[in-house]
């Protein structure tokens, strides 16, 4: 056998070409990448059963708790009358006028 | 192994098994699911992977070979994997392009042929490792390479003796 046949048919096979993996192997082999919002959308999380039940308890009791509260002050300082002190002369002005 | 070391095991093998997978099944769908099958078995089992046995390259090489070839005797069952006695005929190159000729005479190899001829010529795999990834001696890669070569000889003669008349290749 010749070298040079060799080099021929080489050179020959080559002229077969496949392109390597596609996108959809990546998608299938690693899961499609996840964003924020499509998780926010689409996403779901587990969360154990003595856990969910707590959190909703939980909840139960400040929904009761907010329900229950009475109504908050009106907001503002206190008046205080420390500093008053009567008018020393009042020049008291009387209008008068048809009734 | 870890997430990291997977992803990194993926994306340095992953084209080159797709290519092997498609010149030994003849098909691209086929391929990507094999190869998709043989990275699910190292994730799987991850410990399959000895590095003292060889390296991450010829372990894949041999899953997806493995794969393949059970592959082939699932949809071709009266193949024989190596038959030594093959002698395969010139094929006939009227109007079709160069390298999908190529295609037909690497699928008319018998498969453990073809095997070697794909990861000695398209892959530029040394023997050795093809030995190791094809669990087979040393001595019986090279008869197969040698009688691959002599078969491809044969049935591209047509092609060989007037290169350039039938297309361009693809």
């Amino acid at each position: 056998m010749e070298p040079e046949d060799d080099q021929k048919l080489s050179e020959l096979l080559k002229e077969w070409r496949v392109t390597g993996a596609p996108p959809s192997l990546d998608e299938r082999v690693l899961g499609r990448p996840k964003t924020w919002w499509r998780f926010l959308l689409t996403g779901s999380i587990r969360i154990p059963v003595p856990v969910g039940v707590a959190i909703a308890a939980l909840l139960l009791v400040m929904t009761a708790a907010l329900l229950r509260q009475r109504p908050a002050p009106p907001p503002g300082s206190p008046v205080s009358l420390v500093d008053f002190r009567p008018v020393d002369d009042p020049q008291v002005r009387v209008i008068r006028g048809p009734l | 192994m870890t997430d990291a070391e997977f992803r990194e095991a993926y994306g340095r093998h992953k084209d080159m098994l797709h290519r092997f997978a498609w010149r030994m099944t003849g098909s691209a769908a086929a391929a990507e699911d094999l190869v998709q099958d043989c990275f699910l078995l190292l994730w799987r089992n991850s410990t399959a992977h000895d590095p003292q046995r060889g390296t991450m390259r010829s372990f894949l090489i041999g899953v997806t070979r493995n794969l393949a070839l059970k592959r082939l005797r699932r949809y071709r069952p009266y193949d024989e994997l190596e038959e030594e006695s093959a002698v395969c005929s010139p094929i006939d190159p009227a109007g079709r392009e160069r390298g999908e000729l190529v295609a037909q005479a690497v699928d008319a190899l018998p498969p453990l042929q073809r095997e070697a001829l794909i990861l000695a010529e398209y892959e530029d795999l040394p023997l050795e490792e093809i030995a190791r990834a094809s669990g087979a001696e040393l001595a019986a890669v090279k008869s197969r390479l040698h009688r691959a070569r002599g078969n491809m000889r044969r049935m591209l003669a047509p092609l060989l003796e007037t290169r350039g008349t039938y297309g361009t290749g693809r």
